[in-house]
């Protein structure tokens, strides 16, 4: 079946059943694999995109129900070269190791700084403890999200 | 190995500057996470005097790099350090030999500056020094290193090379390579790990659209299709009927690690006498990104993308496989998930290898979760019994230790580096008159591989229990205690630093507790507190974490901190949450709902960690210490906390609430 999304504010078409999942379409069809594979299930958070600005998982999300939003992933949320906040937060607080689940962190805790421009601690983990990190970087994480916010947009 | 051994370091296989004036740094080591990256680029762009941008670092690939046996533990940095410094000193001091002939200076009166060989008001670019000519010649082991006032970069924080395309989704990990015609495999999978095909009926696989390709190869079943979907769905279809095998029973071995003449004796004497026993159960590596390859298999090359610790090995084992010479495959380590140890194991690459024969084209292969949890190795259980006596003033007399566990790594046990592995830190760092320490490899059901700090974790969550035990048995305090049997400063010093900035001796809140435990983990000094807290339900949160590390000459102090908070969070969700269900050899764990680790909810308000490295002692690995002394840094706190005595991990609520209200 013929699709119509908006990534990242392109118009893009894809062919592909009704059931195949935003997350396969990314990485599979349109080359946007910074939206990354974790479970499938929607239990740790490394395939996170905004749908019309909430976070949400792209591989519980079918591309007909992606077709409607307005997606956003990773590759999109900077301005150009400029990076977003958060992005740049990550960076000056080194909140990666391997960086696989950052990708889904960062929409994520874009989509709370829109939200609540200035969150408490226990915002930011509500917001992000379906995001796993088995590299332990969560203290990390939640510094780099204060800072964001204090940097504001 | 065959292409391997040591051959002497050579400086084409090392640093070569480019056309245009890059400098590469090659090095068969590989980036997990851990900033070798950046670590040895601020070091090249040190030691050449170019800035670091200009430093590109080439990890792993078999075509480029010298040969490597691979990246284990947390001392590639340590080991590979001073080769690529003196690299870039020799190759630095060919740059200035070449200038001194080109300008008819000499070459006292040369020096150099982001990528210039100067005289006063003249310079020459590194890039046209060479491009006659590239750098090439055996390396000596005696240039001088640049002056340490002279270093712009190491020992400076500085964010990671690859963090800006971590964050804007640019980085490619192995599940990101795109090849032209790539297709998508799968493997069929049997019941449990081992079983063999008896009969297979592929006929409603072959009818679903898509499907490039049906693999049966030895005991591998497989099928390959236009998409990734498809390829699932065919692997779903096949009709397998599996034989499962005994899987073969391990070997036995005894392996003394220290053994004193008259130990059980100086027990049965000690006045003060006490033993116990620890165990911790199968755990797993669990990386957020299962296992992943890309393999483009032709009739007389291959080349294989892959999350590897040891390309060199896995280069070795797909030349058998696929019936090529090794020169023929070419492995290109890709950024992988975190997987700390797990990748030191080929399986997928293998995997994708053989698929992409059969279908004549590359082929991509992702493990789901499912699979990861089901098929990949794991760290084995882990017994360990320990008695020790103490004298009359309150010392440690004797001390008896029996570790019973499996291999730690995979590839069975090998008696000559087996207890280094199996029987890591089984020994403890004090000073102990007399000691007896076994190491028992007794088979377990699950394959192992290699695990974050191998035994050591499992060894000093006992050790560094006991000897809490021992302190409160006597009346001493738990510091004082360790500290009297202490005979090496940088130990001693990484207590008392831990101490200093945890407030140890401060009473906490009602229900909160402070806990302490130590170790050197291949030269690494480092001692941890752990703060906690049980409520009523006999559920422990850890409140805050402090370390103090001494790494000798650290390179990169946030880096380092990094690390070791890492391993922190990592080994206290071991810990606290962490336990692999299984039925025979049958793993029944399957998801991250019966696997729970440590969420943003459980992380601690702070982890607080000093680096303190001893800059006159030779750099060691940051990677795995951390993980070490927490658990029983977190035990102990929860003794002081609520009274229970915690010895078999992970600390559930219900045992909390057995041992405390018993
Ligand atoms: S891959 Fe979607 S939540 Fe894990
Ligand atoms: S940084 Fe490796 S999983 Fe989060």
């Amino acid at each position: 079946m013929n699709f119509r999304l908006s990534v990242n504010g392109i118009e893009r078409h894809v062919d592909v059943p009704r059931s195949t999942t935003l997350l396969s379409v990314l990485r599979n069809n349109l080359g946007l694999t910074g939206t990354r594979y974790g479970c499938g299930a929607g239990q740790c958070g490394a395939c996170y995109v905004l749908a019309d600005g909430r976070a949400v998982a792209s591989c519980l999300t079918t591309v007909e129900q992606a077709a409607s939003q307005a997606i956003t992933t990773v590759e999109g949320l900077a301005l150009g070269e400029r990076l977003h906040p958060v992005q740049d937060a990550f960076i000056a607080e080194d909140a990666m190791q391997c960086g696989y689940c950052t990708s889904g962190m960062v929409m994520s805790a874009a989509a709370l700084l829109e939200r609540i421009p200035h969150p408490s601690e226990d915002d930011i983990r509500a917001a992000l403890d379906m995001h796993l990190c088995r590299c332990g970087v969560y203290g990390r994480a939640i510094r780099a999200v204060k800072r964001a916010a204090e940097v504001g947009r | 190995m065959s292409s391997g051994g040591r051959q002497p370091e050579v400086l084409e296989r090392r640093i070569r500057i480019e056309p245009d004036g890059t400098v590469v740094a090659l090095s068969g080591k590989i980036e997990f996470g851990q900033g070798i990256r950046t670590a040895f680029a601020q070091l090249v762009a040190d030691e050449l005097d170019v800035p670091i941008e200009r430093v590109t670092v080439v990890l792993g690939d078999t075509a480029q790099v010298p040969f490597d046996v691979g990246t284990f533990g947390s001392r590639s940095v340590a080991q590979e350090s001073p080769v690529l410094r003196r690299a870039a000193a020799f190759a630095r001091t060919q740059l200035i030999a070449r200038a001194s002939e080109t300008l008819r200076v000499p070459r006292e009166r040369l020096s150099t500056a982001d990528g210039f060989v100067c005289d006063g008001g003249m310079r020459v670019a590194y890039a046209d020094l060479v491009r006659q000519r590239p750098l090439s010649g055996r390396i000596p082991d005696d240039v001088p290193a640049r002056d340490p006032s002279e270093r712009r970069y190491v020992g400076k924080p500085m964010p990671r090379l690859e963090a800006r395309d971590i964050v804007t989704g640019r980085a490619r990990y192995t599940a990101d390579v795109r090849l032209p015609d790539m297709a998508y495999g799968v493997v069929v999978r049997p019941p449990v790990r081992g079983a063999a095909p008896r009969a297979v009926d592929d006929a409603a696989a072959r009818a679903i659209a898509g499907v490039v390709a049906i693999v049966r190869h030895g005991d591998l079943v497989g099928v390959v299709a236009e998409r990734e979907e498809q390829a699932r769905a065919a692997a779903d279809a096949f009709e397998v009927d599996w034989v499962v095998k005994r899987p073969a029973e391990g070997k036995r071995w005894t392996i003394p690690i220290r053994e004193d003449a008259g130990v059980d004796e100086a027990i049965a004497g000690g006045a003060t006498r006490l033993e116990a026993s620890f165990s911790l159960p199968p755990i797993t590596n669990a990386p957020i990104g299962p296992s992943a390859a890309v393999a483009d298999v032709r009739a007389d090359a291959a080349t294989v993308y892959a999350g590897t610790q040891r390309p060199f090995g896995l280069r070795e084992e797909l030349a058998t496989a696929l019936g090529l010479d090794e020169q023929s495959v070419r492995v290109l380590p890709q950024l992988p998930s975190g997987t700390y140890g797990r990748n030191s194991s080929g399986d997928a690459p293998l995997e994708a290898a053989i698929l992409s024969k059969y279908a004549g084209r590359p082929v991509h292969l992702q493990w789901t979760r499912a699979e990861e949890f089901a098929f990949a190795p794991t760290r084995p259980e882990a017994f360990l019994e320990v008695a020790a006596a103490l004298d009359a003033s309150g010392q440690i007399a004797a001390w008896r230790y029996d570790e019973h566990t499996n291999v730690h790594t995979g590839g069975g046990f090998d008696p000559r580096w087996g207890a280094e592995a199996s029987g890591r830190n089984a020994e403890p760092h004090y000073r102990i008159p007399r000691a007896r320490v076994v190491l028992h490899i007794e088979p377990t059901p699950l394959r192992t591989a290699s695990f974050r700090s191998l035994a050591a974790s499992e060894n000093i969550f006992a050790i560094e229990s006991f000897m809490d035990e021992l302190a409160h048995a006597s009346r001493q305090e738990p510091l004082a205690f360790r500290l009297r049997h202490i005979d090496d400063p940088r130990l001693r010093a990484v207590y008392e630093l831990v101490a200093e900035r945890s407030g140890w001796g401060h009473t906490r809140g009602e229900r909160q507790g402070l806990g302490i435990a130590g170790t050197i983990y291949h030269g690494t000094y480092i001692a941890e507190v752990a703060e906690v807290e049980v409520d009523a339900s006999g559920r422990v949160r850890l409140l805050a974490v402090w370390a103090a590390v001494d790494p000798g000459l650290t390179l990169n102090p946030d880096g380092v901190r990094n690390q070791i908070e890492g391993g922190i969070q990592q080994s206290a969700s071991w810990t606290l949450f962490e336990e692999l269900r299984r039925k025979d050899a049958r793993i029944v764990t399957s998801g991250w709902e019966t696997y729970p680790i440590a969420t943003f909810r459980d992380a601690p308000g702070e982890i607080d960690v000093a680096v303190a490295g001893d800059a006159s002692a030779a750099s060691t690995g940051v990677g795995e210490p951390g993980a070490v002394p927490i658990a029983a840094a977190i035990a102990n706190a929860v003794f002081v906390a609520c009274g229970a005595r915690i010895r078999e991990l992970p600390l559930t609520p219900e045992r909390v609430r057995r041992a405390r209200d018993a």
